[in-house]
């Protein structure tokens, strides 16, 4: 295992070595990562994996053109190859007049937590252990569950930076989680696969919590009933909205789609775009997100940008050569694609501002409407225009209160801007996954064509 | 550099006894190094241009039937890899009601070549973004509310060696060439977005000058865009529709072709299943991984276990016949091994992943399939498609055409399908004898797979497919 500090030492050697070979500017992002985890196939431990990967990416420009390379060998040697592809690339390729330049030298914040030592002692029994008793009380909690996937791991990750530029930074983080997926035999067929996880910097899961969302979810879904075409209040779990928002509004605050004229909101800063009960925020320093860091991947400091406030569009997300091009500042929101080379703009965590009340007191007053866990099909909507239509897979029935059970094959098309404009509340707790912290949407007036 | 195969199979070997000595009933290791390459322009501008060189391992070891993987990049360390890998597998082999245990295959040695004209490794860069810009330049210039194009294009070289503890001794070339045009259209208010994704598994460059040429990709993804533009909102609800071209393709891979891979099968609608009618008269859908032409992407000679690929009836004749297995499913099932074992590289084990997935043509001819229908749907080219294991699917579509009065009609926009697929199964009522397109595609299932899928144009009553659009 190769230490932050030893990744920043090779990032500066590769700097220095690629500036004498004739770059102009370079960048350098190394990472190194160790990771534990478990597979149950059949409700069974099947697996213990682990993967051992140190990733250097090297970006280069000589004049206004740039080239990019890879490689997994933490060596002078095979950094040295690998600058000599990037340079040779650069010398042959389209030159950007756009391209200004790398990140300057900033000041960088302390994030607290990021690193936990409980997961650097994780091992092969440790894992089993997590994920069997996961799996263990699953099959207890619910007659006819079937586990179809189940894992628990823990990951160490180490990241170091440099450009030419001066800016230099290192930094060091943990994950570890438990993942849960089950379905249950029906009459004829099977419910839909029910997912649950809990993830954390540190060990410590959740495991009561992770079991009890999905086994509630499972025991409704056992229940079928019809769903009804027509215009219907729909509240959406996190998991089913970010997907939505992923492939649509998600695409259009990225400062690239904006400045090329893909973004449907891309001339509406000021203006209202979703109703006042919306406050959306990316924010990659809330110490509790999973995707927080000290910087993004060209080394520029995160921070907490509001996107969405009261229902007014206040900013996009930039990265260096995007908000260069059009004369802003970059926010922090930069991703590199390791093996691509693709530097882009990406949200860090989605944090959504809770309303008043949980959302248990929410449903209990619905008398007529669904309640969305999941969906299917949120890749193919146009993230131009924000069209989705997706199924709500599962979509449960409400009615008087009370949730009834799933409706199956239930297809909601809409464009995420009305679906924005019809939010008339926002539960109160938010749930903590991957990368939004956010809680339950209720939304008016939405479109559905119930399966005949 | 040659002479050095022997060297590297000698270094896998000796990590293979190490295992043995350990106590392990079998031993994998699947060693790779190569050249990948991945550009991407927007709008004619390079924004990525990234040439990679990666080695690794994957190292499987099954011991006291529970799996232990390890994937490294440190080639020299592979003696403690495969201990690892042995002692993950005696942590978990306690907790496992019985044992994992693989059906028995053939030792075999081999060295498969494949051949490109011309290796994507050694084509000058210049030449590879000449192709993208070409393209581009097709594009914008087949409509002028074309307003923003990018191109995005991947190339891999490279030598696979896989080597287990009971003589299998494989050396392999991997070749890839992919390109992927996405291409955004306005028209006052109006944004409409369509792509391409084409792929060849075992030509090198010159298919993008032969077959995948920037007039020919490019003219297919502008239309679409164009259709988009002047097409009519669908209309939501359940039609009786023919669906072919690619969209037919991902019903039978995304919607359908999962279900019956077998580790998946247990926990989907296709459980419990084989022997039973599961499709209208006259139905068949096979996975096969024997097919040669370019357009196979997902074909390859031995597959990461070492088993030869098999033409699989998933569905003959209306009935559910063999499933899609590897090794492992194949002694769970009690089913022969299909050769479907693929992992995307050495930072994967290889799982069951189909490979060319297609129903099997019918017999009407395209005027009866089309006759009778007032009004329907004709879908032929998707966006994205989604499946789920109770076999509820959705898939975007971008390209349709209204059907009236039994004829094809005005483009389609905005639209998407969905249904439960087992049912629209039986609710196919007619399969054409005379159409039939493949289509490359990118499957994934945790990990990348290149494939292709397809079949004949097929014909859904009313309820088979349900139409996503206001209602």
């Amino acid at each position: 295992m190769t230490d932050e500090k030893q990744l920043l030492e090779l990032c500066k050697y590769v700097v220095k070595s690629g500036l004498e070979r004739g770059a102009d500017a370079i960048e350098v992002l190394a990472q190194d990562q160790s990771q534990i985890d478990t597979d149950v196939e059949l409700a069974q431990i099947s697996s213990v994996n682990k993967s051992i990967a140190t990733q250097i990416a090297i970006r280069v420009f000589v004049g206004k053109s740039m080239g990019s390379s890879f490689t997994n060998i933490p060596t002078h040697k095979a950094t040295d190859e690998a600058l000599e592809l990037a340079i040779n690339a650069a010398k042959v390729t389209t030159a950007d007049e756009d391209w200004i330049s790398f990140p300057e030298p900033q000041q960088y914040s302390t994030i607290e937590g990021l690193w936990d030592e409980s997961v650097t002692k994780t091992d092969s029994s440790k894992v089993v252990e997590m994920t069997g008793e996961l799996v263990a009380k699953a099959m207890k909690a619910e007659d006819g569950l079937m586990v179809t996937y189940g894992a628990s791991g823990a990951l160490q990750a180490r990241v170091a930076y440099a450009n030419s530029n001066g800016v230099v930074h290192a930094e060091r983080g943990t994950g570890a989680w438990i993942v849960l997926a089950a379905i249950a035999q029906l009459e004829s067929g099977v419910t839909p696969s029910i997912f649950s996880y809990d993830i954390r910097r540190g060990l410590g899961m959740d495991m009561e919590g992770t079991v009890d969302d999905l086994v509630s979810m499972i025991r409704l879904c056992k229940t079928k009933v019809e769903g009804k075409s027509g215009k219907h209040l729909m509240i959406f779990h996190p998991f089913a909205y970010s997907q939505i928002m992923n492939f649509t509004l998600l695409q259009s605050i990225r400062g690239d789609n904006v400045a090329r004229g893909k973004s449907k909101i891309g001339d509406k800063i000021g203006d209202t775009v979703a109703s006042e009960k919306v406050s959306i925020y990316d924010d990659g320093t809330i110490p509790r997100g999973m995707s927080t860091s000290v910087a993004d991947d060209e080394g520029v400091p995160r921070q907490k940008t509001a996107v969405i406030e009261k229902g007014v569009l206040r900013s996009f997300l930039w990265d260096t050569y995007w908000a260069n091009k059009v004369g802003v500042k970059s926010t922090g929101n930069a991703r590199r694609n390791m093996r691509q080379g693709l530097v882009e703009i990406s949200t860090t965590n989605l944090v959504i501002e809770p309303g008043d009340r949980e959302i248990q007191d929410i449903i209990s007053e619905v008398k007529d409407g669904y309640y969305i866990r999941n969906v299917q099909g949120a890749h193919s909507s146009n993230p131009e225009s924000g069209d989705f239509s997706i199924v709500g897979n599962p979509a449960i029935l409400i009615k008087d209160g009370k949730m009834l059970g799933q409706a199956e094959g239930l297809m909601i098309s809409g464009n995420i801007y009305e679906l924005l404009e019809n939010v008339v509340e926002v539960a109160k707790t938010p749930l903590y996954l991957q990368s939004i912290i956010a809680p339950e949407i209720v939304v008016q007036d939405v479109s559905v064509i119930a399966k005949e | 550099m040659p002479g050095d195969e022997g060297i590297l199979f000698d270094i896998l070997e000796r990590a293979i006894e190490v295992g043995q000595n350990l106590g392990a009933t079998y031993v994998e290791l699947r060693g790779e190094s190569g050249f990948n390459e991945y550009i991407k322009m927007d709008d004619s501008r390079v924004s990525a241009l990234t040439q990679r060189i990666e080695q690794g391992v994957a190292v499987r070891v099954l011991v006291d039937g529970a799996w232990g993987f390890v994937s490294t990049g440190d080639l020299k360390s592979l003696d403690q890899a495969v201990k690892d890998a042995t002692s993950m597998a005696k942590a978990a082999a306690p907790t496992r009601r019985e044992p994992i245990v693989l059906a028995d295959i053939k030792a075999l040695e081999d060295v498969v070549e494949v051949k490109a004209q011309k290796d994507p490794r050694h084509v000058p860069i210049e030449e590879k973004i000449k192709y993208m810009s070409d393209m581009t330049n097709v594009i914008r210039d087949y409509d002028s509310r074309i307003t923003a194009v990018s191109v995005t294009s991947r190339s891999a070289s490279g030598e696979k060696y896989l080597v287990t503890s009971e003589g299998i001794r494989i050396q392999s070339q991997s070749l890839l060439v992919w390109t992927m045009p996405w291409v955004t259209g306005k028209e006052d208010t109006q944004l409409s977005a369509a792509r391409e994704d084409i792929s060849s598994t075992t030509q090198g460059w010159e298919f993008f000058e032969k077959i995948a040429t920037p007039e020919a990709v490019g003219e297919t993804v502008a239309k679409r865009v164009k259709l988009q533009l002047e097409g009519v909102s669908p209309k939501g609800g359940s039609y009786p529709c023919v669906l072919g071209g690619a969209v037919i393709g991902v019903l039978a891979h995304e919607a359908l072709g999962h279900l019956a891979e077998a580790d998946l099968t247990v926990n989907s609608a296709f459980n419990g299943k084989v022997g039973e009618v599961v499709a209208s008269e006259g139905v068949s859908m096979t996975d096969d991984g024997t097919l040669t032409d370019p357009s196979a992407s997902g074909t390859a000679k031995y597959d990461d276990e070492g088993v030869a690929p098999s033409r699989v009836e998933i569905i003959k004749d209306s009935v559910l016949t063999e499933l899609l297995t590897n090794r492992e499913y194949a002694a769970k099932v009690g089913q022969r091994t299909t050769g479907n074992a693929k992992a995307e590289s050495y930072l994967y084990p290889p799982i069951i992943r189909m490979r060319n997935t297609f129903f099997d043509r019918g017999d009407l001819s395209e005027a009866e399939l089309f006759e009778g229908i007032d009004f329907g749907y004709y879908c032929i080219s998707f966006r994205g498609g989604q499946a789920q294991m109770n076999a509820s699917f959705q898939v975007g579509i971008q390209e349709a055409y209204e059907i009236v009065n039994g004829e094809i009609g005005r483009p389609v926009k905005d639209l998407s399908i969905s249904g439960i697929a087992t049912d629209s199964l039986l609710k196919i009522d007619g399969v054409s004898k005379e159409s039939f397109h493949m289509a490359t595609g990118r499957c994934g299932k945790g990990q990348e797979a290149f494939i292709s899928d397809g079949g004949p144009n097929i014909r859904f009553a009313q309820s088979g497919i349900t139409f996503g659009g206001k209602s």
